[in-house]
């Protein structure tokens, strides 16, 4: 086992800038261990909705093959993402759709940790039990636990900063980025 | 008067067997049915609130709206992408359940999926129901159709459904369709 710092892509799953899941996401770099490196992927905003036609007649659309590299060269991967509908948001899984018909799919053995934050009780836990069956589909390596579920969001953050200020939430992250990194160790042979 | 019903289809390809599966559904329909396509989701951009907020609904998300809302029922035949819903017609959803009196509330709605292998899509249906429970829908329950092996089903050149069986799975779910949006209407 090498301790060279991993490269850690962070998927959001909304769109709006005033997301709850962006926050949440931005807060990560703040409570990775030093041996995770995060970076944030490239939007799936200009993907366009999947065709097969389209695929024929003119390959992959250039921002379907920026995300899938993203995803390619990265150690592990983080989605947070909202709930829309009792599962995962329309455009998060148009990337996955476009991205799961690439030769060397790039979700194939890649450890994948999700968070999810949302107004509700459950704290977008649907989302996340969807997700993963979805990503099964696509042979990728799911971290367990702890998981990582924001209830009630709105009295989680900061009104104006959007700061994550709830300590439990804080400390749940801050041991799935641990936890997440062992586990990326063990899955990979030159991690 | 028939009842109208909007058939939506999950995949936009041309050659789409679901596609194929809804252009079959006019012929194998009862009397009471006067079924039409829906207008397509293939140009609506992907779900950001921010957008919502800034410039109100899409022109083409409000289509589909409004032919949902003046739907007596909404029948969907789609594939089933990565064990679950197309992101495509997933984000048709996202769009139309933010509208205001979402048109899917009280809405009956019957499911079909076609696919190369032996599931048949079920994986996109038992998807849809949970999202429609969320959106208060009238699911149909049975019969469900599941076109398994699908390739074999249809006619290769002119895209006709042949499969005997099928064809009589699906007239019966229609029958069973127009019994149900007779009992839900009649309660509205």
């Amino acid at each position: 086992m090498s301790d060279r710092q991993l490269d850690v892509l962070v998927i959001c799953g909304s769109l709006r800038k005033g997301s709850y899941n962006a926050a949440l996401a931005r807060t990560l770099p703040g409570l990775a261990p030093a041996g995770i490196k995060l970076r944030s992927a490239p939007t799936f905003a200009d993907i366009p909705i999947y065709n097969f036609d389209d695929q024929q007649t003119s390959g992959f659309p250039a921002a379907a093959t920026a995300w899938a590299d993203a995803v390619r060269s990265a150690d592990g991967v983080i989605v947070v993402s909202p709930e829309y509908n009792w599962s995962i948001p329309g455009g998060l899984k148009n990337a996955i759709d476009w991205v799961s018909r690439m030769k060397d799919q790039p979700f194939k053995d890649k450890p994948v940790a999700l968070q999810s934050a949302a107004g509700g009780i459950l704290g977008g836990a649907r989302m996340q039990y969807h997700l993963r069956q979805i990503l099964l589909s696509i042979d990728a390596l799911l971290f367990g636990k702890p998981e990582v579920i924001v209830t009630f969001a709105p009295q989680k953050f900061d009104d104006k900063t959007l700061a994550l200020k709830d300590q439990t939430a804080i400390d749940l992250i801050t041991q799935q980025l641990a936890g997440f990194e062992k586990f990326i160790r063990r899955l990979h042979p030159n991690a | 008067m028939p009842f109208t019903i909007l058939t939506i289809c999950g995949s936009l390809r041309k050659g789409s067997f679901n596609a194929m599966t809804q252009r079959a559904l006019p012929g194998l329909a009862p009397a009471g049915l006067a079924l039409k396509p829906a207008p397509s989701f293939a140009d609506f951009p992907l779900y950001n609130a921010d957008i919502q907020t800034a410039s109100g609904f899409p022109a083409q998300v409000n289509v589909l709206v409004d032919a949902i809302r003046a739907a007596d029922g909404v029948i969907i035949c789609s594939p089933e992408y990565n064990f679950t819903i197309p992101g495509g017609l997933k984000n048709a959803i996202d769009w139309v359940s933010r509208v205001p009196n979402q048109p899917f509330a009280g809405k009956p709605v019957a499911l079909q999926s076609a696919s190369p292998g032996p599931v048949g899509g079920a994986r996109v249906q038992y998807d849809l129901r949970k999202a429609f429970a969320f959106l208060d829908a009238f699911v149909l329950n049975k019969p469900e159709i599941f076109i398994g092996s699908c390739a074999s089903k249809f006619d290769e050149k002119t895209g006709e459904l042949t499969d005997e069986t099928t064809r009589g799975f699906i007239k019966q779910q229609l029958a069973a369709f127009e019994i149900y949006i007779a009992r839900v209407d009649a309660k509205k």
